[in-house]
C-alpha cells in the first residue's frame, strides 16, 4: 500500500505566485503557540548577564570577580582572560582594518555598556548580585560623544590609530568644478539625520550550550543571519563551521539589529562551557537594547549642487559625515551606500562626495533598515525640491528630467536593466492630483510634497559571494518540506519562498512546509538584509524546486518511454509541454518516484549567486546588484502654523517590485516602511548626555510611532518583470523607507514655505523657521 | 502562600510571595509564552491580556491581585478547532508580520469588540495606541479589527450566543 496525502490540494489549486496567501507561520503567531528565543527554556538552565561598562571611555587596570564566585548560586563569570581575544566585524572583506570589536574585551572600554565579562548563575537576581560584587578598577580617559568633536585633531583617540576617522570615502566621477561653473544656479545646503535605535520587539536573546565531550556549541538566538553569526562564534572561539551550530526560531523583528554576532551570543557559550554545559540563557532588557545592540549612524549631510535652466543636473558635491559610535560594525559599508545610492536614482556625470565615518564614545552604529539610505534619502531629496525651487521648475518635472532609465549603466557602472522609476512617479502623481493639490492649498496650509529612491538586492558588501541554498525535498505521499538558510526575521520570506518552490514545482500551496535559518540542517545563505531575500533565496528555490520537478520527470520518462524534456508538472498535474495534456497527477508521480522499482528519493537542490561585481572601493565602480528596485513616494500634509503641528493627510507610494510573489505581504512591507519613516521624520532622535549614556533610552522617552495619527496610505506596486527575479520579482523591504522624511519635509514647505533641514520636524523647529520666515519678510518690506 | 488563579477558565493553585507580577506567573510558572514583553514598564502593550473583559497589562499587575477575577490570554481565545474570529481576521487580512506584538494586539482588540462590535477608526485607534508594532503592521491589524468586529457581529445575531467562560466550570490544576 502506498503512502498517499490525507489532504485533496488538487481540488484546492490556485497558482501561489501571485497570490495573498495566508502566511505559513501565521496561525502560530495569531494562537501565542509560536515559540521565540524569547520564550525558551531548558531545564537546568542558567540565567547570564553581561557585565558592561559604566564608562564611555576607560582603560581597564584590573577584574578581581573572587568575591562574586563565591555567592552560592553563581555557575561561571567569564572575562577576557577565559577568550582568545579575537577581533571580528563585518567588512572584514572590504575593509579589513575596520574589524575592531572583541567580543568580550581585554584592555579598553569605549562607551557605556561596552562588554567586559559576564556571569551565569541560577536565576537573575544571583546574576546580578554577583555583577555587584565584582571589583573592576578603571582608569577614566577623556570621552568624545560628538561626531565633529571627535574628527578635530585633539580628541581623545578611541581606538589605536593617528585619529578617529575610521574610512575616508571618496567618490569621484567626472569634473564637478568646471560643470558647477557651468550650471546656471548653484546651492548649498546642510542637513543632519539623527541617531535612531532599530526596536525590534523581541530584544536580542541568546541561549548557548557546550557540549563538553564533543567539544560542539549550540547557539539559539534571534538571529536575522545565522550564517553569519556562525562565522563570527567560530572565528571568535577557533572551531571548524560544523562544529557551531546557530539556530533561529521565530525572529521578533531585525530590522537590521539583529544581523550580526552579539557579544551576548558569544558569551552563553563560553559561560556554558565554563559551567560545565549547562545551557546558558541572556535575554537583554530594554535599556539594554538601547545601549549596546547596535543604531542609525547620526549623520551631517552637506550638499553643493549646480542645474542648468533646462533642469539638467549637472553636478554634486558635498561631504558625508557619519557618527559611528566605538565600534566599525557595517558602518563603512552603511557610509558608501549613503553616498552611492543616487547613482541609481538620478543620471548624474559629475559627482564628488567625500564620506568619513567617526568613532565617537556611543553605542555602535551598524546597519539599519535602509543601510544609510534613509539619511542619504532625506538630504538628498530634500535638496533636490530645493534645486528645483531655484529654477523655478516643478519638483516632479524636475526628478522626471534627470532620472534614471531602463537598460541604462550608471556613472559608477550599476546596470539598471528593468526601472520602473518613471513609471512609479507618473502612477503616484496621477493618484494624488499632483497638478491640483501641488502649491494650491497653501491657504489651507495644506501642501504635498514627493520623494523618490532606488534600491539594491543584495550587494556582496559582507563577503565576496552571496550565495544562498535552497533544498526541496518531497516525502513519499507527496508533502513538501522547503529548506532554506534565509532567515525570515517578520518580513514573511518563509512564505514567499514557499510560494516560489510550489509555483515552479507545479503543486498547490497546501503541500509545503518550511524549515529555516539553521545552520546545521539548511543550506547556507547570507541572510535577511540589503532587500535580498525574495531575490537571491528565491532563485535559489526556484532552482531546487526544478531539480526535484526534474527527478519526478526522469522516473516518469523512464516508465513510460519518454523524454522528461517534454514533460512538466503544472497545476498538480504532469503534463506533456506541447500540448497539455495530462500523463497523470502528482500524487501518482511522487507514488512512482517511491515505487517499488524506482524508490527514488526526490531532493532537489538549489544554489544561487547573482551575477554581479562587488564595488571596487578605490573607484566607487561595481554592478553591485542582480537587479534594482524603484520607489516615488508621495505626502500631503496640513500644518497648523499657531502650534506648529503636522497632521500628514494621506500618503501614496508607488514601488517597482518587478512582481508581487504575495501583494498582501507586499503592502505590509510598504505601509511598515512608512510608518518606520514617519516615526523617524517626526519623533525618533536617540540622544546621549555628555557622559555617553542614552538620555532616552526606554520606551517613555524614546518615541515609537503608535497607532493614533496613522494617515490613509496608497500603494501601487508597479510590475516591471524583472527577468533575472524569480517569477519577475525584486526585493522590497527596505526602498519605501528612504523616501519618506523627504516627502514629508517636502509637503511642509509646499504647505507653509519653511524648509527644515534636520530631523526629527517638531513643532518647535516649525515655530522657529515660521518666525524666522515672518523676520525676513519683514526685513524685506522695510527695504 | 497559595492563591487561585482563574486563566482561561482553568483554575490554577500556584504559590506566590505576593510580588510576582501576572506576566511573570503566566511565562515562568505555567509557560503560557504566548503573552511577550518587549519593555517590563508598561510602554509596548505586549503583554496585554484581558481580565473580566477589560484589557489590562500583565507585567504591571500583581498576580495575587487578580485573584478569583476571570483571566484571558491568547491561549484561551480560540478552541482548537477554531480560531476565534479577530485571530482569523488577523490572518486573511495580513496583519501578522514578525508575530510578536500580535498577542497583545488582538487581545486589546478581544476587549474592545467586546465592549463595542462596530468601533469606528477613531475608536480603534485610541484603543489600540498602547500596542507597539515595529514592523508596523498598523494599517492591516486595523483593517483586521473592522473585519473581526463585522463578523463577530453577524455571528452574534445567527447564532446562539458562544459560551462565556463563567458560564462552564473551570478545570482545576495545581502547579
Amino acid at each position: 500500500m502506498s503512502v498517499r496525502s490525507k489532504t485533496n490540494h488538487k481540488n484546492n489549486y490556485v497558482d501561489p505566485v501571485g497570490k495573498s496567501v495566508v502566511r505559513i507561520d501565521g496561525k502560530g503567531m495569531v494562537t501565542g503557540q509560536t515559540k521565540y528565543v524569547f520564550d525558551v527554556g531548558f531545564p537546568n538552565m542558567l540565567i547570564g548577564k553581561m557585565i558592561r561598562s559604566p564608562h564611555a571611555h576607560a582603560r581597564i587596570i584590573s577584574i578581581d570577580t573572587s568575591k562574586a564566585e563565591k555567592l552560592p548560586g553563581v555557575k561561571a563569570i567569564i572575562t577576557a582572560k577565559d577568550t582568545h581575544n579575537i577581533k571580528f566585524g563585518s567588512n572584514e572583506y572590504f575593509f579589513p582594518h575596520t574589524i575592531d570589536q572583541m567580543a568580550i574585551e581585554a584592555d579598553k572600554v569605549r562607551y557605556v555598556g561596552d562588554e567586559i565579562g559576564a556571569v551565569a548563575a541560577v536565576d537573575e537576581e544571583t546574576a546580578d548580585e554577583a555583577i555587584r560584587l565584582i571589583d573592576i578598577q578603571y582608569e577614566i580617559l577623556p570621552a568624545v560623544t560628538d561626531v565633529l568633536e571627535a574628527m578635530k585633531p585633539t580628541a581623545p583617540r578611541i581606538h589605536e590609530a593617528l585619529n578617529n576617522i575610521a574610512v575616508i570615502l571618496p567618490v569621484n566621477f567626472g569634473n564637478p568644478e568646471r560643470a558647477l561653473k557651468e550650471s546656471d544656479y548653484v546651492r548649498e545646503d546642510h542637513f543632519y539625520m539623527p541617531a535612531a535605535h532599530m526596536a525590534a520587539m523581541e530584544p536580542h536573546v541568546s541561549i548557548g550550550q557546550w557540549e563538553i565531550f564533543t567539544n560542539k556549541v549550540t547557539l539559539w538566538s534571534s538571529s536575522q543571519a545565522p550564517f553569519k553569526c556562525r562565522e563570527a562564534l567560530a572565528k571568535c572561539l577557533k572551531m571548524d563551521l560544523n562544529d557551531v551550530r546557530v539556530i533561529k526560531l521565530a525572529v521578533g523583528g531585525g530590522f537590521g539589529g539583529k544581523l550580526e554576532m552579539m557579544p551576548m551570543d558569544f558569551a552563553t557559550c563560553v559561560l556554558s562551557k565554563k559551567a560545565g554545559g549547562m545551557p546558558v540563557k541572556i535575554c537583554n532588557d530594554r535599556e539594554e537594547e538601547f545601549l549596546s545592540t547596535r543604531r542609525k549612524h547620526g549623520m551631517h549631510y552637506r550638499l553643493k549642487s549646480g542645474v542648468k535652466k533646462d533642469g539638467t543636473l549637472m553636478a554634486i558635491t558635498g561631504e558625508v559625515i557619519a557618527d559611528g559610535g566605538a565600534y566599525c560594525s557595517y558602518g563603512p559599508t552603511v557610509l558608501a551606500a549613503a553616498i552611492m545610492r543616487i547613482f541609481m536614482v538620478y543620471k548624474i556625470q559629475h559627482f564628488r562626495v567625500s564620506g568619513y565615518r567617526v568613532y565617537t564614545n556611543t553605542p555602535i552604529s551598524g546597519a539599519m533598515r535602509g543601510f544609510g539610505g534613509v539619511q542619504a534619502g532625506f538630504a538628498i531629496e530634500s535638496h533636490m525640491d530645493l534645486l528645483a525651487q531655484g529654477i523655478g521648475m516643478d519638483p516632479v518635472d524636475f526628478r522626471l528630467k534627470n532620472i534614471t532609465t531602463p537598460n541604462m549603466w550608471t556613472i559608477n557602472k550599476m546596470y539598471l536593466s528593468t526601472n520602473g522609476l518613471k513609471e512609479c512617479i507618473e502612477k503616484a502623481t496621477a493618484a494624488c492630483d499632483w497638478q491640483k493639490k501641488r502649491g494650491k492649498e497653501k491657504h489651507l496650509c495644506r501642501g504635498i510634497g514627493i520623494g523618490i529612491a532606488a534600491d539594491v538586492m543584495g550587494s556582496k558588501m559582507y563577503k565576496s559571494h552571496e550565495s544562498a541554498g535552497s533544498i526541496v525535498k518531497v516525502e513519499e505521499d507527496g508533502s513538501v518540506y522547503l529548506f532554506t538558510g534565509a532567515a525570515d526575521c517578520g518580513q514573511g520570506s518563509n512564505t514567499a519562498l514557499s510560494q516560489i518552490a510550489c509555483q515552479e514545482l507545479g503543486i498547490s500551496y497546501s503541500r509545503i512546509k518550511c524549515k529555516s535559518g539553521d545552520t546545521e540542517t539548511t543550506p547556507f545563505d547570507t541572510g535577511s538584509f540589503a532587500s535580498r531575500v525574495t531575490f537571491i533565496s528565491g532563485n535559489a528555490t526556484i532552482l531546487a524546486a526544478r531539480d526535484a520537478k526534474r527527478q519526478i520527470l526522469n522516473v516518469i520518462a523512464e516508465e513510460h518511454k519518454l523524454n522528461a524534456d517534454d514533460l512538466d508538472i503544472r497545476a498538480e498535474e504532469v503534463i506533456y509541454k506541447k500540448d497539455g495534456k495530462i500523463l497523470m497527477d502528482f500524487d501518482k508521480a511522487v507514488e512512482l518516484s517511491y515505487s517499488f522499482n524506482y524508490g527514488r528519493q526526490i531532493i532537489g537542490r538549489g544554489s544561487y549567486n547573482p551575477k554581479t561585481t562587488p564595488i571596487d572601493f578605490r573607484t566607487g565602480e561595481g554592478n553591485v546588484s542582480g537587479s534594482y528596485g524603484f520607489e516615488a513616494q508621495i505626502a500631503q500634509v496640513e500644518v497648523n502654523k499657531e502650534t506648529g503641528e503636522v497632521t500628514i493627510l494621506q500618503m501614496w507610494d508607488a514601488h517597482d517590485i518587478g512582481k508581487a510573489i504575495n501583494p498582501q505581504s507586499v503592502e505590509g512591507q510598504i505601509e511598515g516602511s512608512l510608518v518606520m519613516g514617519i516615526g523617524y521624520t517626526f519623533l525618533e532622535n536617540l540622544q546621549f548626555d555628555k557622559k555617553g549614556r542614552p538620555a532616552n533610552g526606554n520606551f517613555a522617552n524614546y518615541r515609537l510611532p503608535r497607532t493614533m495619527g496613522m494617515p490613509p496610505m496608497n500603494t501601487i506596486l508597479v510590475e516591471t518583470n524583472d527577468p533575472e527575479g524569480p517569477f519577475g520579482a525584486k526585493g522590497m523591504g527596505e526602498a519605501s523607507l528612504l523616501p519618506t522624511s523627504a516627502a514629508i519635509a517636502n509637503a511642509i514647505e509646499d504647505a507653509i514655505g519653511v524648509r527644515i533641514k534636520e530631523l526629527p520636524i517638531t513643532p518647535a523647529k516649525i515655530i522657529k523657521a515660521l518666525k524666522e520666515k515672518e523676520g525676513q519678510e519683514k526685513n524685506q518690506a522695510k527695504n | 502562600m497559595p492563591r487561585t488563579l482563574k486563566i482561561n477558565n482553568k483554575e490554577y493553585q500556584i504559590d506566590l510571595t505576593g510580588h510576582e507580577t501576572l506576566l511573570e506567573v503566566l511565562r515562568n510558572q505555567l509557560g503560557l509564552t504566548g503573552t511577550k514583553t518587549a519593555c517590563e514598564e508598561s510602554e509596548c502593550g505586549t503583554c496585554t491580556v484581558t481580565i473580566n473583559g477589560k484589557a489590562i497589562l500583565s507585567c504591571i499587575t500583581l498576580a495575587a491581585s487578580v485573584e478569583g477575577d476571570d483571566i484571558l490570554t491568547i491561549e484561551g481565545l480560540s478552541d482548537v478547532e477554531k480560531l476565534h474570529p479577530i485571530q482569523q481576521a488577523f490572518l486573511d487580512k495580513g496583519a501578522v508580520q514578525c508575530g510578536f506584538c500580535i498577542p497583545g494586539m488582538i487581545m486589546s482588540a478581544k476587549a474592545l469588540l467586546e465592549q463595542n462590535p462596530e468601533p469606528t477608526r477613531e475608536e480603534i485607534d485610541y484603543a489600540l495606541d498602547g500596542n507597539l508594532c515595529r514592523c508596523a503592521g498598523y494599517i492591516k491589524i486595523i483593517e483586521a479589527i473592522e473585519e473581526a468586529g463585522k463578523i463577530m457581529k453577524q455571528g452574534a445575531s445567527k447564532q446562539p450566543t458562544p459560551r462565556k467562560h463563567s458560564d462552564i466550570s473551570p478545570e482545576k490544576i495545581t502547579v
